[in-house]
């Protein structure tokens, strides 16, 4: 399985796809396009690994999906956060903030 | 929780719409990523084949995708359950063998086990039945008696009034009443019940009110009756209005004063009683009975006692407690002038040691008879189920080693071992499901039919047992038969899933099947053991039957009808039913078709009889082993039945005067009691409680011995007596001897009867052959099921044993054409694989035989006529065991015979 360049955290890449719709809906590809932007270039996410994220969240009823027409006038499936979504992102960032910022703290101390 | 439910049902109904739109997905992204590609200005090949690499292979994705699905495992398991049931469907014999054989274990026990428990076990609907006691006392009874659970009224006041141990006490007594009501006529079985019955019962009404204290305080006080539910729907259609209208019980008019609560049929389960009359009301309902007497009487047992146990009261407990009060009941008794008049010294020491005894109150004397004949069956039943897992676990084994390389291959294809286990599991619960499915139809079926061939039609009917098998056992059964396909079919897959792979690929005898084998081998054995006690035991339960059969009553039954006829039911007074009778007994000789007609105050072949004390002028006070069997019958009585009289005369109609004046007696009776006199001429007398008695009647004719109560019993003394002679009449036994077939007159005699008197209702009218076949009906049933069970086992060990000796035979394919290619004869190799055959044969015959000689102890009172260890039997259904295995076995034998060397040693 091809992985992500850096290994991500559990409920990473659920945490960065429900962020990276938080403004537009996007289709599989322009989610990927996002979080590379987002993240620097940090996080290139696979189709090995983004396929199977959107559909476990769509699934779990963070994300709905639609048929719509690319930039380019493509056919392509696109992504929207859900009600419920926009909520899992509210929490799980606050939960991101207060982990990193112990993680920060934590590091610091000597 | 709503999105993942309907995700789940997107999942598993539309999977094939979900996989097209991933591919169309899947697609799209791919174009658009070599669209983006395309603008950096390569063709448009190389910028498809860079998304393709960039996507890392779509195949592998659409798996991951399928893989996070909700219900990916239902997915997997509905693939699982096609590929089960593709491969049950590629394998029919075995399929079906195997299912067969859950189908025989499930359905046999499931259904025997019902009808034991609805027979024997069932606890009485009542609350808390498990408190109720039946109370009896056990010893020398003196005076007459009704049955050896009944005690006398008095008796049963004193226990009630004095006892620590019961909450409360109530007594019964079971009687066939002539019911009147709108123009019908026709006579149904009643309880007569004291006034603390449904109280202490705990059992209510569904309308009106049951029996109260004010209802029974007084002989022939209140008419008053309570209707069972099941009476109230099937006669008076539910008729809610039934309640404070009258009907009549032997011409009495009774008020109904409530309907009981449903499902309870009186404490006689499988006698269910149609209406409860309060027992101070005994007299109206027991015509010819004085009921006051019996009441006082201390000599006459006639009521069942029952208490109800106080909380925290053993029936131990009780029954200890209670021993003391009896003494001292029973030392009053025995000073009593009706005791002492037919009794000795000797007589009251034997009497002051008898004992009280608590029953678990749903006992009665139906399922005591019923009780051993029925444990019987459920054994053979076990000894069937135990079978039966033995020859699933046997399939199950060959079928696993079968498809080792199945096995072998789907792991080396990268299949994991849980997977490969769970395919395994499936395919057990789906055979095991299948069975269960067909075994509980098959119980269903066989409960109906065992209650057909076990009750009389009449009785079927009336019978509270439901067809419906009970729950506990199917699902025990079940059980059983689950884990023995599970442990068998899963054990050799788990530890085949360990094998190495390689070597599994290699060679197919590896080291594995050789432990299977030996496993197989011994299951064979066991199935032949087995096989061997089923089939003794059939061998002996139909040849007692066939020996019952033969022996016959010692007169001829064919030709015979009979029914039974009680004027005085109707309120017909003594005079009246006399005169009844009389004009009946002329009446029917004049009927075409029969030949003579005999009456008999007590019924032949019934299974009981009156039995009374005698004495004599030389025997009075001998003990003897059984008091005579005794009957009043009428002149053509001998002649109709069809016995002989060796010495003195029969009864004439001349023949009236006193009370047992004459009496024509058999050759047991003239050996017990005149030995080495000439009976004829000699004296005796009924031993009677209530007035002292001398010996004056005078024996006029003797009779050879034949059987009287049943076909098994050694014949008893009996003694006859004029019929006329007597004032009180009541039931009578018609006995026609028919000159056609008897089934041929049947219409005419009731139609006959009905113009004769058509209040009178002709009860139980059947041929004598038709009640000698109802008397046998446990042997019967015993011998049938039996044998039955004996022929399946034996072909399942058949089956087992073709089975074994074929894999055995399959694998040594090469051996077998060395051998013959080295210069073995062909009837070499047919022995060699034989003596296999045979020491299998032989090493379960042995056990079998010892099983059997074992457990012949526990058959031998349900034997008739040959023993339990009866050799010929033995050897007879070892012998055909050994045929039907041994054939069998020679299949594989002829075909390991006839290999061809060269293409043998060019196989694999």
């Amino acid at each position: 399985m091809p992985a992500p360049q850096t290994d991500l955290l559990q409920g990473t890449l659920d945490l960065l796809i429900l962020k990276a719709l938080a403004f537009q809906d996007l289709h599989g590809m322009g989610i990927s396009r996002r979080i590379a932007q987002m993240t620097s270039g940090t996080f290139d996410v696979k189709a090995g690994s983004l396929f199977p994220a959107l559909h476990r969240m769509e699934q779990a009823g963070w994300l709905a999906s639609f048929w719509g027409e690319s930039e380019t006038n493509r056919r392509a499936k696109f992504y929207a956060l859900t009600k419920a979504g926009k909520k899992h992102l509210h929490t799980e960032s606050e939960r991101w903030n207060r982990i990193s910022l112990a993680m920060a703290a934590a590091l610091r101390t000597t | 929780m709503i999105s993942r439910l309907r995700a789940l049902w997107n999942n598993v109904f539309r999977r094939k719409q979900l996989d097209r739109d991933l591919d169309e997905e899947l697609q799209a992204y791919v174009e658009l990523v070599s669209a983006e590609k395309a603008q950096t200005g390569v063709g448009p090949e190389e910028a498809h084949r860079y998304a393709l690499r960039q996507a890392g292979g779509i195949d592998h994705i659409v798996q991951s995708v399928r893989d996070v699905r909700a219900g990916v495992w239902m997915d997997r398991l509905v693939q699982d359950v096609r590929y089960g049931v593709r491969t049950l469907a590629k394998n029919p014999a075995f399929s079906l063998v195997a299912i067969a054989t859950l189908a025989l274990g499930i359905g046999a026990n499931t259904a025997m086990f019902s009808l034991l428990d609805q027979v024997v076990l069932r606890l009485l609907p009542v609350s808390y039945p498990e408190r109720l006691v039946i109370v009896r006392e056990t010893g020398n009874h003196y005076g007459n008696s009704y049955g050896p659970n009944t005690i006398s009224w008095p008796m049963f006041d004193d226990l009630r009034d004095n006892n620590q141990v019961f909450s409360g006490m109530f007594c019964r007594f079971p009687v066939t009443v002539a019911l009147g009501y709108a123009d019908r006529a026709e006579q149904i079985p009643a309880e007569l019940v004291s006034a603390s019955y449904f109280p202490i019962l705990g059992v209510g009404t569904v309308l009106g009110r049951t029996i109260a204290p004010d209802d029974d305080a007084e002989p022939d006080g209140k008419p008053v009756v309570v209707l069972s539910y099941s009476f109230w729907q099937t006669y008076f259609n539910g008729d809610r209005s039934i309640v404070g209208r009258t009907i009549a019980l032997n011409s009495h008019a009774m008020t109904v004063i409530g309907v009981a609560q449903p499902g309870f049929d009186g404490v006689e389960m499988g006698v269910p009683a149609k209406v409860f009359v309060p027992i101070m009301m005994n007299a109206e309902m027991r015509p010819r009975t004085d009921g006051l007497k019996d009441r006082q009487r201390r000599a006459f047992s006639w009521v069942t006692a029952y208490g109800r146990l106080k909380p925290g009261v053993s029936r131990e407990q009780a029954q200890l407690s209670l021993q003391p009060l009896l003494h001292s009941i029973l030392e009053f008794e025995a000073l009593q002038p009706e005791f002492l008049r037919i009794s000795t010294a000797a007589d009251r020491q034997l009497f002051l040691r008898n004992r009280v005894e608590l029953l678990p109150g749903s006992d009665n004397g139906v399922r005591e008879y019923m009780r051993r004949p029925l444990w019987l069956l459920v054994a053979l039943t076990g000894a069937v189920v135990l079978l039966a897992c033995a020859n699933l676990a046997n399939l199950l084994l060959a079928r696993a080693t079968a498809r080792e390389r199945e096995f072998a291959v789907r792991l080396a294809i990268g299949a994991s071992r849980t997977r490969i286990v769970r395919q395994l599991l499936i395919e057990s619960l789906l055979l095991s499901t299948a069975g269960a499915v067909m075994g509980l139809a098959l119980a269903f079926l066989a409960v109906r039919v065992l209650l057909r061939i076990y009750l009389p039609a009449d009785a079927a009917a009336e019978f509270v047992v439901s067809p419906i098998p009970d729950g506990r056992v199917l699902a025990f059964t079940m059980g059983v038969m689950l884990l023995t396909s599970l442990v068998f079919g899963l054990l050799p897959a788990i530890r085949g899933s360990r094998t190495e792979i390689t070597l599994s690929l290699k060679d197919r005898s590896n080291a594995f099947s050789a432990s299977g084998i030996s496993l197989r081998r011994m299951l064979v054995g066991i199935q032949v053991a087995l096989s061997l006690l089923l089939l003794v035991g059939a061998g002996l339960f139909v040849r007692s039957l066939r020996n019952l059969e033969n022996s016959g009553p010692g007169f001829p039954t064919d030709h015979l009808l009979t029914f039974t006829i009680d004027p005085s039911l109707n309120g017909y007074s003594d005079e009246q039913t006399k005169s009844f009778y009389e004009r009946l007994n002329v009446n029917l000789q004049t009927m075409p078709g029969v030949a003579s007609v005999g009456f008999s105050s007590m019924p032949l072949l019934k299974g009981y009889a009156w039995q009374n004390a005698v004495l004599g002028k030389d025997f009075e006070g001998a003990p003897v082993e059984e008091q005579p069997v005794l009957s009043q019958v009428g002149p053509g009585y001998f002649a109709t039945v069809g016995i002989p009289i060796i010495a003195g005369r029969a009864f004439t109609a001349q023949d009236v005067g006193p009370v047992y004046r004459y009496a024509v007696i058999n050759e047991s009776f003239a050996r017990q009691y005149f030995p080495g006199h000439n009976p004829i001429g000699q004296r005796f007398g009924l031993v009677n409680d209530m007035q002292p008695t001398s010996p004056d009647t005078e024996v006029i004719g003797v009779i050879p011995d034949r059987k009287y109560r049943n076909l098994r019993e050694r014949p008893p003394a009996q003694a006859y007596f004029p019929y006329f002679d007597d004032s009180h009449f009541r039931f009578m036994n018609i006995y026609l001897r028919t000159s056609v077939a008897p089934r041929q007159i049947e219409d005419a005699l009731r139609e006959r009867m009905r113009q004769f008197d058509p209040h009178v209702p002709v009860v139980d009218l059947k041929t004598m052959d038709e009640q000698v076949g109802f008397s046998l009906r446990t042997e019967r049933l015993i011998a049938s099921l039996s044998a039955v069970f004996g022929g399946l086992a034996t072909l399942l060990a058949v089956i087992g044993l073709y089975g074994v000796m074929a894999y055995v035979v399959a694998r040594r394919t090469r051996e077998m054409g060395i051998r013959i290619a080295l210069g073995a004869a062909r009837s070499n190799v047919i022995a060699m694989v034989m003596r296999e055959v045979f020491i299998l044969i032989g090493a379960g015959l042995a056990a079998g035989f010892l099983l059997a000689l074992a457990l012949a102890d526990l058959i031998r009172s349900q034997l008739f006529g040959l023993n339990a260890r009866d050799p010929f039997t033995f050897i007879g259904a070892a012998i055909v065991l050994a045929l039907a295995a041994g054939s069998a076995g020679f299949i594989p034998a002829l075909r390991a015979s006839t290999v061809d060397p060269t293409t043998a040693l060019r196989q694999e």
